[in-house]
């Protein structure tokens, strides 16, 4: 080896200079095949699979971002807004924007101390799962004040951005809220019976009332806006449009101001109270009283509010218009009366002699009135509320004649009034009697069916209708809510498909309804009417007819605190009536439970609300 | 062998005068030039149409440039005498960063003099081959198995002065231009597969006792970048969104949505290949790489011709080396080789990594235009 240093053969050089040059081909080869590897690559991804990374960069640049549509609102006839948007300001979070997000709570808890615990931490568990871009809302309405604070504040919190939103907001709080019923955030159950697409971004749903039966109507369908965001999320420029289609608007015949007034006549009480228009059947009021605070159940009701109107002896949350089953008392009289007359049971003037009491096998059926009425003939019976005379009239007519005239009348079946949820009461029969009770039918049931007491049933709403009918002289309407479906202003002409099915009831005399009609007023005007106090102020002929049904409460009774029962062992005050009698322009029920007041001044002092105020505005 | 003679004195008589006086390669300044125009006008659109950092760049390149001349001025014979000493001052400056060196991302690579930041890593990157080189220049091919030995520990040494920075990457590559120089030199096929088969024998021990976390980390994100997306997965599945949305003629000049709306990382810098993925789809990709075998090619041709063994295993050990950080860096931002933070030589913005490429060019050059006033 050493002589080779000093002078390299040639051969070996050469020998050299190849095995070099081999290296330098095979570092050439080497070079070009991890290049064609690299080219393979670039048509693996930019060939091959330029679809989906295609689609991938456009779903980098582009997010869409729902646009929720905003509800429509709700008028009374008058065109009052009764439930409205407001715009309130929420907490915006993205969480790529937020370093420590425990902290951020924390600071922003010390920031805003109105911010309940509970929902921090709430958020907080959400927060932490959530995608890293995506903006969640704290689910927390601040109020101007607050927001104004944290605007001051907010280069503190990266990440969080103050945004205004729209909530439902119910202005006249508690006044009609059966009717209205409110808006609650989505539940799982409601979710799985939803279209999807149309709900994307929405957080509310009609819950009860109106809100409920017209969410279709109201609640329209959502926008759509493609934005170009950078990698954090941030909107650099919106790139396409597609509006949201609002929900529409929607009138109801409901008339606030005169809602509120009955509120305000019968307010402490448990009572309800229906107003409608006997012509088309619209309800002009509808009061179940003591009434509660929608607004609160919107962003979902504390468990603490809830359960205070839980326990409430009141009931609030029970909407006694639509399922308060009352016993209708001396208010079925006169369409017993009516039954009678057209069935030629009686004559109208054949006068019955009234001891006090009804005797029959043996057994006596007390009139209110110790002593009794007296001589009454039908109208006598009427305006005094005389129960012997019809005792016997009742038994004279029997059940089945009772039954199926009552029934046209709306008795013992739904109204059909646009609300879900409505109760049938009970107008008891043979047939009826034997499928729930099991047992037969005996002439006492049908003696105290006579005067609305027993098994007899009635909801307010089916009072209200059965005298809207009475007072239409047969013409038989269907009470409803909607007046019409405003279409961003236009077609106000609208108007309800329910409200048009209208049947009449089949009249043998036109003479006989005028009979009874006359007696209903004198009732309030004549000399001996059970509403005579009442009536002395009233300018216009009404009809009217008081009942008093003994104590008996609503709802099952195991639910009823025994105390509160014993306390409330009042009469319930009932009342029916229309005016004026020959070109009616209302028919009201009302109901009072466990009455301090009386059903009949109530209804007069709407009446003469409604007939003087707010007749003379209506076009 | 004929013919390519025949086209050096072809090329020779074209560009004899200038060229020739300054001591420059035509061929490889055509593809160099070319390459820094492209990489202009990629690191304008890359950071969104900035001037300031158009401007900036250009300055590097200028500079760079200027080195390159200047290394194409001095003669190998020279760059072989001062070979040892450069090395020397290399190794105690590696020493010195693992004394008083600046943290920077959780490692220990710059030296600061002051006026400027200087990672002694990079010298190493010319400093290692050079050395080898210098030791093998002596001798015959294949060397002596002392002299393997020698050149190997050279190797290891500089390599171990690097990873424990930590710059895992970074030594591996330096160790690799390092290995050229032995693989050229004729280290004899039976040693390279055995030293290939004890390297990946000790893969799981490295893996076990010598690698940091985040290394780890790299390497499990570069085995499925999809377990992490928005992690450390998340700059290379944005890397072939780029690419692969670019599809075969790209989204045009200045189109780039994933550089623009910061979705890549590091566009100008290390994924700057993306950004020209994107931009100029399938067929940009294939001018650039048409552009980088250009350079290789005429890199190991200058190999080729050198006449003395020194500047022979320079040329095609630098040659490697460049091809390397190519690759590396290609199949990188494509997602076949894990993430390792390296520019794409003479494309992405101008770092010291520029500085050392440049200056190894100058080198290529000088051995090719010396050899001429060598000859007798």
């Amino acid at each position: 080896m050493s002589f080779k240093h000093q002078q390299q053969p040639l051969a070996l050089l050469h020998e050299q200079k190849s095995l070099f040059r081999s290296r330098l081909y095979f570092a050439l080869g080497f070079v070009i095949l991890l290049f064609i590897m690299l080219i393979g690559r670039m048509i693996y991804l930019q060939v091959n699979n330029f679809q989906h990374y295609h689609a991938m960069s456009e779903g980098n640049r582009i997010s869409v971002e729902i646009i929720p549509p905003v509800r429509g609102r709700i008028y009374d006839r008058n065109n009052v807004v009764i439930a409205d948007n407001r715009p309130v300001f929420v907490l915006k979070f993205v969480k790529n924007d937020i370093k420590n997000i425990n902290n951020t709570l924390f600071h922003l808890k010390k920031t805003l101390p109105s911010i309940p615990d509970k929902v921090l931490k709430k958020f907080f568990n959400k927060l932490k799962l959530a995608n890293k871009f995506r903006p969640l809302y704290l689910p927390f309405s601040l109020n101007e004040k607050e927001a104004a604070h944290f605007s001051v504040t907010s280069y503190q919190f990266p990440g969080i951005t103050l945004t205004a939103k729209l909530k439902r907001y119910y202005p006249f709080g508690k006044s009609a809220v059966h009717a209205l019923g409110y808006v609650g955030k989505i539940n799982q159950r409601e979710l799985k019976n939803l279209d999807l697409k149309s709900y994307q971004g929405t957080e509310v749903i009609g819950k009860l009332g109106v809100e409920k039966q017209y969410e279709s109507l109201l609640h329209g369908y959502p926008g759509i806006q493609q934005v170009e965001t950078n990698a954090k999320g941030r909107v650099i420029r919106k790139l396409e449009t597609l509006a949201a289609i609002p929900g529409q608007d929607i009138q109801l015949t409901i008339d606030i101001e005169l809602q509120k007034y009955i509120e305000q006549l019968v307010k402490g009480q448990k009572a309800s109270v229906v107003v409608i228009k006997p012509k088309s059947g619209e309800i002009l009021a509808y009061v179940s009283e003591p009434g509660y605070d929608p607004n609160l159940f919107i962003d979902g009701i504390s468990q603490k509010n809830y359960n205070t109107l839980l326990k409430d002896a009141g009931r609030p949350l029970v909407n006694r218009v639509l399922n308060g089953q009352y016993p209708p008392a001396s208010t079925v009289k006169p369409f017993i009366a009516l039954a009678a007359l057209e069935h030629n049971t009686i004559p109208f003037y054949k006068k019955i002699k009234d001891p006090g009491y009804f005797e029959f096998k043996g057994h006596k059926y007390r009139d209110w009135k110790k002593w009794g009425h007296g001589e009454v003939d039908m109208e006598d019976a009427i305006t005094q509320s005389c129960d012997t005379y019809f005792y016997k009239l009742g038994l004279d007519l029997g059940i089945k004649k009772i039954h199926n005239s009552l029934y046209p009348f709306g008795f013992g079946h739904t109204t059909g009034i646009d609300l879900s949820g409505e109760s049938r009461g009970i107008l008891p029969s043979k047939k009826w009697k034997r499928a729930t009770k099991g047992k037969s039918w005996f002439k006492g049931d049908t003696i105290i069916a006579a005067i609305g007491q027993g098994y007899f049933l009635a909801t307010p709403l089916q009072l209200a209708k059965a005298t809207a009918t009475l007072a239409n002289r047969g013409k038989i309407i269907q009470p409803h809510l909607l007046k019409e479906h405003l279409k961003n202003n236009e077609n106000r002409h609208n108007s309800n498909p329910i409200a048009k099915k209208q049947t009449q009831i089949e009249i043998q005399k036109i003479r006989n309804w005028n009979r009874i009609i006359n007696a209903m007023g004198k009732v309030m005007k004549g000399p001996h009417g059970t509403a005579r106090a009442a009536g002395r102020k009233l300018q216009y002929p009404m009809a009217g007819k008081t009942g008093t049904s003994q104590v008996y409460s609503i709802g099952k009774e195991a639910s009823y605190d025994a105390k509160s029962v014993r306390k409330n062992l009042r009469d319930h005050s009932l009342f029916i009536g229309f005016a004026p009698i020959n070109n009616p322009e209302i028919a009201i029920s009302v109901v009072i439970e466990n009455a301090e007041i009386k059903a009949a001044p109530v209804a007069v002092a709407i009446t003469n609300y409604y007939l003087n105020k707010i007749k003379h505005h209506e076009p | 062998m004929h013919i390519n003679l025949n086209f050096k004195q072809k090329v020779y008589r074209r560009n004899s005068g200038l060229l020739n006086t300054l001591h420059l390669d035509g061929w490889l300044l055509l593809g160099i030039l070319l390459l820094i125009i492209s990489s202009s006008l990629i690191v304008f659109s890359a950071s969104s149409g900035n001037v300031a950092v158009l401007e900036r760049h250009l300055i590097r390149v200028g500079f760079s440039f200027i080195l390159l001349l200047a290394f194409a001025q001095i003669p190998p014979n020279i760059i072989s005498f001062y070979t040892p000493w450069i090395f020397g001052i290399g190794m105690l400056m590696l020493i010195s960063v693992l004394l008083f060196g600046e943290v920077g991302k959780g490692a220990k690579r710059w030296l600061d003099f002051g006026f400027t930041r200087f990672q002694p890593s990079e010298l190493m990157k010319l400093a290692l081959p050079l050395m080898v080189a210098w030791l093998y220049a002596h001798g015959t091919f294949p060397p002596s198995k002392s002299k393997i030995f020698s050149g190997l520990a050279l190797v290891i040494i500089t390599a171990g002065l690097i990873i424990v920075q930590p710059d895992l990457g970074t030594s591996i590559l330096i160790a690799m231009s390092g290995l050229f120089v032995i693989f050229f030199a004729g280290l004899s096929w039976k040693w390279i597969l055995a030293a290939i088969s004890l390297v990946s024998a000790s893969l799981p021990i490295v893996w076990n006792f010598y690698m940091y976390a985040y290394q780890k980390q790299r390497v499990m994100t570069f085995l499925n970048p999809e377990s992490d997306p928005l992690g450390s997965g998340y700059h290379i599945i944005q890397s072939k969104i780029a690419i692969g949305s670019g599809g075969i003629d790209g989204k045009g000049y200045m189109g780039s949505t994933q550089a623009h709306l910061d979705f890549l990382p590091e566009s100008t810098t290390d994924f700057i290949f993306s950004v020209l993925a994107e931009e100029f789809g399938l067929i940009g990709v294939l001018l650039l790489l048409l552009l980088y075998t250009l350079i290789i090619a005429r890199g190991l041709y200058i190999a080729s011709q050198a006449h003395d063994n020194f500047s022979k295993l320079v040329a095609a050990s630098l040659t490697m080396t460049l091809f390397v950080y190519v690759f590396v860096n290609i199949g990188m931002v494509s997602g076949i080789l894990p993430v390792v933070g390296l520019p794409l030589p003479l494309l992405s913005y101008g770092g010291s990594s520029l500085v050392t490429l440049m200056v190894s060019f100058g080198i290529l050059m000088s051995i090719h235009t010396h050899k001429k006033l060598l000859k007798t």
